[in-house]
């Protein structure tokens, strides 16, 4: 008895100290990037020699030298990105669960030669796409536009994988009484599959957000400036002159800013066990 | 869940799928033939769009000499707006608009290269360094101008050493815009402070020997850990080493590679040299409150210093860059750019900018202007004989550099750069980082970095 107290103590230490370690690791680039975006350039790059670790006093004016430059205009970049951001998630939400939905419930004519097709796009890499894509798209005539870099990837393959193996929890038996009880097979969709998904929709958002706020290559090569997200204007600080670092770290700071709040909504609705006492076998 | 909330989710869902319908039925709409607005097929402000333009090729058949009468050129920082001052004069000469629009250099390299690979939507003129040359050149996306360039008889009048990146299997792909001649700029009062006598010096030896006489807190020159590998080049090429050899072999460990390996560790053990990163605000610091005196670097470095510490104006002076062994050479080159025309453009187009190319390079009177208001350093020789290159700079303290600097160019060495040349600077890098550190002996790094260089690429050792 005492013996195994102290062996649980032991654990729990070391769990602890383990999970203390990874925060530390994940807080303190962060944290970094904050603190750089305070201090005027030179404090923050002077090479090992004093670490500066206490914000300073510097951000305005940081923030003002980016503002003044006439070739990126990044506030502006950061409503170009939230707005591309949130329309793709809602859109690749709605063509992913109806793609999950469709290959985890619903039986077809070469079901499984087509999911493992869509699977297998996700070897492609995204710079090997830009070309044919940006061909594609200014063929459509929607080059700087914001739906050239929406389109592409709505039909998220990672997402369409994600939510059948999650929609592939829901219980037929679940569906079958619902379907004796009148419902149609869009209603079993979004009536009974959707609001149980909640939790793994929330999950996929926040992929698809970031997937979508990191995107660099393509932005860049298919929108023009006044459209640019922000990879691509924090990028235009890079200069045949000078890179101007003092610039990036406000730039990075700030758009941190609504990942975070992307992520503060969307945690509240990881609720699991959604499903349970659903059905009585 | 209450019923508000599930109203709620299926009017937003309604609302989502009404949204993709109006995307998929845009998509419809816009893909018969390239609805461009501006109808400027040289991705301008633009749209891109109209990849073939076969319209426009049909006009030139029939007359053979037609220009458009607008076009737009891609650019970056200091070279943007030095192409913006043309703008103005070549409208009144020859009456043809050019729009030129600024990106950040790497910005612009990415989106330009993708859009000649594509085949649509890339400017008709773009500025190149010919450091990617061989990169872009590959893409088989610029237009070979090797035609126009002979009918024009301007050829001889570049300096010799910058055609040979921009030529591939006869073909000529870019006009010559400018070059880095390069010297050892210093902060004269520094040195003088510290009873340095740069003047006299000839030899890296000598120079290191100044530098030992400058108090601790005060660096001969910098060697940059982003950068080693510019350093390096410099060097490199002011002993006339080739990177590759003719059959294109790797020769970076070659015994002149060697050389500049030991030079470079012997600066920094001698403690006269700094380690900033190179164009950081902290670089720019340090060279004005004199922390670190020299620096090693192309001519048009001087219209950077001037806009960036403009207040140490008169305090320096420049000098020819010390040489290996007393009479050696002492001409070498760092940067310098070109333009280029995609080739995906109308001839139309393509005419329009190539005359506007012609008007802007090939013309002492504006290369002139670049080199006044710019600092630019003309690769058209003509150019040279114009007494701007007597005056007397006043950031230099009356110094004429510009007459030093054009005795230079002609004397450097020419310098191979080709697809590979990445892998170069990335090995170069990484194993002077560990030289330099104590890590490797100047022999073991130059080893090294050919040996990973000839691993990544597939090249032989020389």
């Amino acid at each position: 008895m005492r013996k195994s107290t102290r062996d649980e103590a032991i654990w729990r230490f070391l769990g602890y100290t383990f999970v203390l370690l990874v925060t530390l690791l994940m807080v303190v680039p962060i944290y970094w990037i904050i603190v750089a975006s305070t201090l005027p350039e030179q404090a923050f790059l002077t090479a090992g020699t004093d670490i500066q670790l206490l914000p300073g006093s510097h951000f305005f004016a940081n923030l003002e030298a980016l503002q003044a430059r006439e070739s990126v205009d990044f506030i502006q970049s950061i409503g170009n990105s939230v707005f591309i951001a949130i329309v793709y998630t809602l859109l690749s939400l709605v063509l992913c669960s109806m793609g999950g939905f469709a290959f985890a419930k619903y039986e077809f004519t070469f079901k499984e030669p087509i999911f493992y097709a869509i699977l297998a796009t996700l070897t492609l890499p995204i710079q090997l796409l830009v070309i044919p894509l940006f061909l594609l798209i200014s063929q459509m005539g929607l080059t700087n536009s914001y739906w050239a870099i929406i389109l592409p990837w709505a039909a998220n393959p990672l997402g369409i994988f994600l939510m059948r193996q999650n929609m592939k929890q829901i219980p037929d038996a679940l569906l079958e009484s619902a379907r004796i009880d009148g419902a149609t097979e869009f209603q079993l969709y979004y009536r009974i599959a959707l609001p149980t998904m909640k939790s793994s929709l929330a999950a996929l958002a926040i992929v698809l957000f970031l997937f979508q706020w990191n995107l660099f290559l393509f932005p860049l090569v298919v929108l023009n400036q006044g459209k640019y997200t922000i990879p691509v204007a924090i990028n235009e600080l890079v200069g045949a002159q000078r890179v101007y670092y003092d610039q990036i770290m406000v730039a990075a700071a700030l758009s941190i800013i609504p990942l975070f709040l992307v992520f503060l909504f969307l945690q509240r609705h990881f609720v699991s066990g959604i499903l349970a006492g659903s059905v009585k076998e | 869940m209450t019923d508000s909330n599930r109203r709620l989710d299926r009017r937003r869902i309604l609302q989502l799928s009404a949204a993709g319908l109006a995307g998929l039925a845009g998509c419809g709409t816009g893909s018969q033939p390239a609805t461009d607005s501006s109808g400027s097929g040289d991705g301008g402000s633009g749209d891109g769009g109209s990849g073939g333009s076969s319209t426009e090729t049909a006009t030139d058949g029939s007359s053979g000499q037609q220009m458009a009468s607008s076009v737009t050129a891609w650019s970056w920082d200091v070279a943007a707006k030095s192409l913006d001052l043309i703008d103005e004069p070549y409208e009144e000469a020859n009456g043809g608009d050019v729009t030129v629009e600024q990106f950040g250099r790497s910005n612009m390299k990415d989106k330009f290269k993708s859009r000649i690979l594509s085949g649509s939507g890339a400017p008709a003129i773009a500025t190149m360094e010919s450091v990617d040359a061989a990169a872009w050149v590959d893409t088989g996306g610029l237009r070979d101008i090797s035609g126009w360039i002979e009918d024009a008889g301007i050829k001889d009048g570049f300096v010799s050493g910058k055609w040979g990146p921009l030529t591939k299997d006869g073909a000529t792909y870019a006009l010559p815009w400018d070059l880095g001649p390069v010297g050892m700029f210093y902060r004269n009062d520094v040195a003088n402070e510290h009873g340095l006598d740069l003047e006299s010096v000839e030899t890296w030896d000598q120079f290191i020997a100044e530098g030992e006489k400058l108090p601790d807190d005060t660096a001969l020159m910098n060697l940059p850990p982003n950068d080693y590998d510019g350093v390096w080049r410099m060097m490199f090429r002011q002993l006339g080493g080739l990177p590759f050899t003719d059959s294109g072999a790797v020769n970076i460990h070659s015994e002149k590679s060697l050389r500049v390996a030991r030079q470079m560790k012997r600066a920094h053990d001698a403690g006269v040299t700094s380690s900033v990163a190179s164009w950081s605000s902290e670089w720019f610091n340090r060279f004005a409150d004199g922390s670190i005196t020299g620096l090693y670097g192309g001519a048009w470095i001087e219209g950077t210093l001037k806009a960036e510490i403009g207040d140490t104006s008169g305090k320096w002076r420049v000098m020819k860059p010390p040489a290996y062994e007393s009479g050696g050479n002492r001409a070498t080159n760092w940067g310098g750019s070109n333009l280029v025309i995609a080739d995906q453009v109308s001839d139309a187009k393509a005419r329009r900018a190539f005359d506007y190319m012609q008007f802007a390079l090939a013309n002492k009177e504006m290369q002139l202007k670049m080199y006044r208001e710019n600092g630019l350093f003309p690769a058209y020789k003509p150019a040279y004989e114009s007494d701007a290159f007597d005056q007397g700079s006043e950031f230099l303290g009356g110094q004429a550099a510009g007459r030093m600097f054009a005795e230079i160019a002609p004397n450097i060495p020419s310098y191979t750069y080709t697809t590979d040349t990445p892998e170069i600077t990335k090995a170069i890098n990484s194993e002077f980082k560990k030289m330099i550190s104590g890590d490797l002996t100047p022999k073991e790094a130059v080893d090294s970095a050919a040996n990973q260089v000839a691993d990544r690429t597939g090249r032989e050792l020389a």
